[in-house]
């Protein structure tokens, strides 16, 4: 068990003032078996009237309207989790809808010919479960890309980022569905805090034995403590932090900041 | 029904607006085109002045045929009756069907009138249209509201055409008054100051037409 | 039957028909015209007693396809009870994954349903397709009979024909009987849309308001309508005539225009009902279309009055061998098109093409339906004064209020082209009206 304190902030920059900003956020974590949120509170600037909700997959939204002139949108969550073992999904939830492709992983040539690689390495291994499949899989997606910003977008399918041999979070996470999907293992994406400081990561989950396990295949590590989930889907459209449309002509830039730090647990 | 949208609003009035500007520019037009057949063979040049419009035209002929139907011309009458029939078409909800009709027919008038060798007799079935047109609005729409937002359109831009044909004092000074009862009883936002200033102007011993054109065209505020 | 005395009059149906707009929009050349839609005096005649076994069939076959929309974004008891494959459902683009879980205001999904149905040459009719999206067609009809009534009052004093133009009030009660308190608006996407004429006559005759996305706001989970001077109008229900994934940049496609941001966030609180539900497209995809007597069966525990065409499923092996082997003799449908696209006959196609599409076939088995071809019963048109066969439908509409309710007509449409089965009005075709007698 492990204590983290979380700051999680994002910042969009307009270079002409905007109005009328409709947003949706997905940022809050959510308790489950994996991790109890013990304190989760929020500010959002300019502040509005906002509501809360929950999409289809489980995930806490706020959405809202600002609708005076702004220039530059802040959200802040600050919060604390209890890190535990156990199963990251939320209970009763329903597991086809992770079984089958969405049009950014589903595989062409490039990764079926990979999967025939993955399926001769757990072949050697003696009754393999799930689990051990996807980690061996996760294991081959991060030989097979390199760490690399700026050469792929969030439109990016996991095939077209196999053919360039590299990628961010995004591409790698994607990718390992891609494979679990295509070897019939329930995947899907998952946004969230990793511990430390940066911004925020994507990763995958596979559903074994009748509970989701998260796997990290940027770090190829498999989801212990130090990984706080905001949110899940079938891929990165359904898990987008953030989403807006406003009034006025202007670019927008999006940064991100999150920060993890274990606390010390006084052991009673 | 009560409650009509801001789009709604500006499409009652631009109704208004564009419905007039097609049978006054008609009716004008009939009577220029009749000097112009035994005389003042340029008399388009002036028509064209008056109205404010760019005489983009190379003979009568070219006139009588383009100013009436050409619809790449933007300001040809057709062009006018087609902004008419865009604001018509999205109100069905709000003044219902029948009034439409006569737009629609006036717009079926104006095809045909350019197969004619004198598209001038089906320009005059297009005014009678319009004229059934203003008759129908009166008769069926119920919202008094609705009434006077197309009723204020309309008076605006007779004022305007007016005030650019520089038509005498007793003919603008009832356009005035007109537009004057009619705006009041409307909710469109306007200037009450235009209003009174309208008012003296036509009462001065030179008017001053430039100045009722823009005022014309400022006096809604929204 | 004996020539009705209202086919002498059908220039004069036309003129009328042009006087009041009767139109629909349609892109050539990437401009926007508006052209008339062609209408045929020499109505479709249905006997009360036929209609009396097709309202049958169809109320058994919509209240089944209710059943089985909110079963998907439910229970999703037929898939694991193994009558519908799981795939056919997660993989069709009518499956909205955000729908899953919503259940909408009383309940109802397919609220207005468009089920084309032809009468083959034995006099069986079959169902083609069901529409329960934005079925759109029934304004048409409506407008044609006002217009016939008038132009030919004899023919109406002469025959017992149903009034179909009760039909503003089976849409008013459905959209009464849906709205979660507020007003009613219908949503257009706006003037240059195919349907936009029928649009604005259903809203003047139901007296609901015509809006665009940009009318309407989200606050505070509520829907509104925003009138000239800023007041803000609550909107209970809104029958919507712009397609899911339009329909809020929000959930569904961010670059949507003519969409109202967070009306799904209000939708599924049961703030405000939307007619039809987003995510009905599940039921309506061709490929789940095979299955649709099995839901009758399974939902209802009852035979269905109505048959489909008989329908392969190249997703079975077994279907896909027949398939094979009567390739010839059937049409083939893409599961993902719409609107007479995608719909190609086997025996039109060269040695090539045909190599090509079994090969494309055995690739993608779930993306295609195969279909025996119906001999549908022809009916007249006049051309030139002349009566000629020609290939028609019929679409029937049936409307979801406290109970099913069974439009007493339907939009009749017919091909031009006299060797053409396709008879989408976007694709040229005419229509005519359907008359259901009354005795």
């Amino acid at each position: 068990m492990s204590m983290l304190r979380f700051h999680y902030h994002m910042e969009i920059a307009f270079s002409e003032p905007v109005w009328d900003h409709v947003y949706t956020l997905k940022c809050l974590p959510k308790t489950s078996e994996h991790q109890e949120i013990l304190e989760c509170s929020y500010t959002i600037s300019p502040a509005n009237k906002i509501q809360e909700g929950m999409d289809s997959f489980g995930n806490r939204m706020l959405y809202g309207t600002a609708e005076e002139r702004q220039s530059l949108f802040l959200v802040d969550v600050t919060g604390r989790a209890k890190m535990r073992e156990g199963d990251s999904g939320y209970g009763n939830e329903d597991i086809s809808l992770y079984r089958y492709h969405t049009s950014l992983t589903r595989p062409e040539e490039r990764i079926l010919e990979l999967l025939a690689d993955c399926r001769e390495r757990t072949a050697q291994i003696p009754k393999a479960r799930v689990y051990d499949r996807a980690c061996v899989y996760m294991g081959i997606v991060r030989e097979s890309l390199a760490y690399q910003k700026g050469i792929t977008t969030i439109n990016t399918t996991a095939e077209e980022a196999l053919a360039l041999r590299g990628g961010v979070c995004q591409d790698y996470a994607q990718l390992l569905i891609a494979l679990c999907r295509e070897d019939k293992i329930p995947a899907r994406y998952v946004v969230g805090m990793l511990k430390g400081e940066g911004e925020s990561h994507a990763w995958t989950e596979v559903y074994d034995n009748g509970r989701w396990v998260g796997l990290d295949p940027t770090n190829n590590v498999v989801v212990e403590q130090s990984h706080i989930k905001i949110s899940h889907g079938r891929d990165y459209r359904d898990c987008s932090i953030n989403r807006g449309v406003f009034r006025g002509q202007a670019d927008q830039r999006q940064r991100i900041r999150v920060e993890v730090a274990e606390e010390a647990v006084r052991i009673l | 029904m009560g409650i009509i949208s801001i789009e709604n609003l500006d499409r009652l009035y631009w109704l208004g607006r564009y419905s007039e500007r097609v049978y006054t520019s008609a009716r004008l037009f009939a009577t220029s085109f009749d000097r112009m057949i035994d005389m003042n063979l340029d008399d388009y040049a002036q028509f064209c002045a008056l109205l404010d419009i760019p005489n983009i035209y190379r003979s009568r002929e070219e006139f009588c045929g383009r100013y009436i139907v050409d619809e790449q011309d933007p300001n040809s009458i057709y062009s006018n009756l087609m902004r008419a029939y865009d604001n018509a078409v999205e109100l069905r909800n709000e003044i219902g069907s029948e009034p439409i009709t006569y737009i629609q027919l006036s717009v079926y008038d104006m095809k045909k009138s350019k197969l004619l060798s004198a598209p001038i007799v089906g320009l005059q079935k297009v005014i009678d249209n319009i004229l059934a047109f203003w008759g129908i609005v009166d008769d069926m729409i119920e919202s008094e509201n609705v009434r006077n937002i197309i009723k204020t359109g309309k008076r605006i831009e007779r004022l305007d055409l007016y005030g650019r044909l520089q038509v005498d004092r007793t003919s603008i000074a009832r356009e005035v008054h007109r537009l004057a009862g009619r705006i009041q009883r409307t909710n469109l936002h306007y200037d009450r100051e235009k209003i009174e200033e309208l008012n003296r102007l036509v009462e001065e011993d030179e008017i001053d037409y430039d100045r009722i054109v823009e005022l014309a065209d400022g006096v809604r505020t929204d | 039957m004996q020539e009705l005395k209202l086919t002498k009059q059908a220039e004069t149906v036309n003129e009328l028909l042009a006087r009041y707009g009767v139109k629909f929009g349609i892109y050539k050349n990437n401009t926007f015209q508006e052209q008339l839609f062609p209408f045929d005096t020499i109505p479709r005649v249905i006997g009360k007693a036929d209609f009396a076994y097709l309202e049958r069939g169809l109320k058994q076959r919509v209240t089944a396809l209710n059943c089985f929309i909110k079963d998907i974004y439910g229970e999703k008891k037929i898939i694991r009870d193994r009558v519908v494959p799981e795939e056919f459902v997660y993989i069709s683009s009518g499956f909205l994954a955000p729908c899953d879980g919503v259940v909408p205001p009383k309940g109802i999904y397919a609220h207005i349903a468009g089920i084309d149905l032809v009468q083959g040459k034995d006099g069986e009719w079959y169902v083609l397709e069901d529409n329960l999206r934005v079925p759109s067609g029934a304004s048409y009809p409506m407008i044609a009979r006002e217009l016939c009534r008038r132009s030919s009052p004899e023919t109406f004093e002469a025959n017992h024909v149903e009034d179909n133009r009760d039909y503003t009030r089976l849409l008013r009660r459905t959209m009464d009987h849906a709205n979660t308190g507020g007003h009613t608006v219908i949503l257009t996407p706006g003037r240059y849309n195919a349907a936009y004429f029928e649009h604005s006559y259903l809203a003047e005759k139901t007296g609901a308001h015509l809006v665009t996305g940009n009318e309407l706001m989200v606050e505070n989970d509520y829907l509104y309508f925003v009138d000239y001077s800023g007041k803000k109008e609550k909107v209970g229900v809104i029958y919507r005539r712009i397609s899911d994934e339009y329909l809020d940049p929000m959930t569904f496609r961010e670059e949507s225009m003519i969409g109202i941001p967070h009306i799904f966030d209000v939708y599924r609180k049961g703030h405000v009902a939307l007619i039809n539900a987003p995510g009905n497209g599940v039921a309506d995809d061709k490929g789940i279309y095979y299955f649709v007597p099995k839901m009758i069966r399974y939902y209802l525990d009852e035979e269905p009055v109505l048959q489909n065409a008989p329908t392969y499923l190249p997703f079975y092996e077994e279907d896909m061998k027949y398939v094979l082997a009567h390739f010839d003799d059937l049409v083939l449908k893409d599961v993902a098109e719409a609107g007479g696209y995608g719909v190609v006959f086997a025996n039109k196609m060269t040695a090539q093409e045909k190599e090509d599409f079994i090969a494309l076939l055995k690739k993608e088995p779930r993306r295609f339906i195969a279909q025996e071809v119906i001999d549908f019963m022809d009916i007249d048109i006049l051309e030139g004064g002349v009566r000629t066969p020609r290939k028609a439908d019929l679409r029937a509409f049936v409307l979801m209020a406290d109970e099913p309710l069974v439009w007493k007509s339907g939009l009749t449409r017919f091909s031009r082209n006299p060797d053409s089965f396709i008879v989408n009005s976007s694709q040229g075709g005419g229509f005519k009206d359907t008359w259901v007698l009354s005795q």
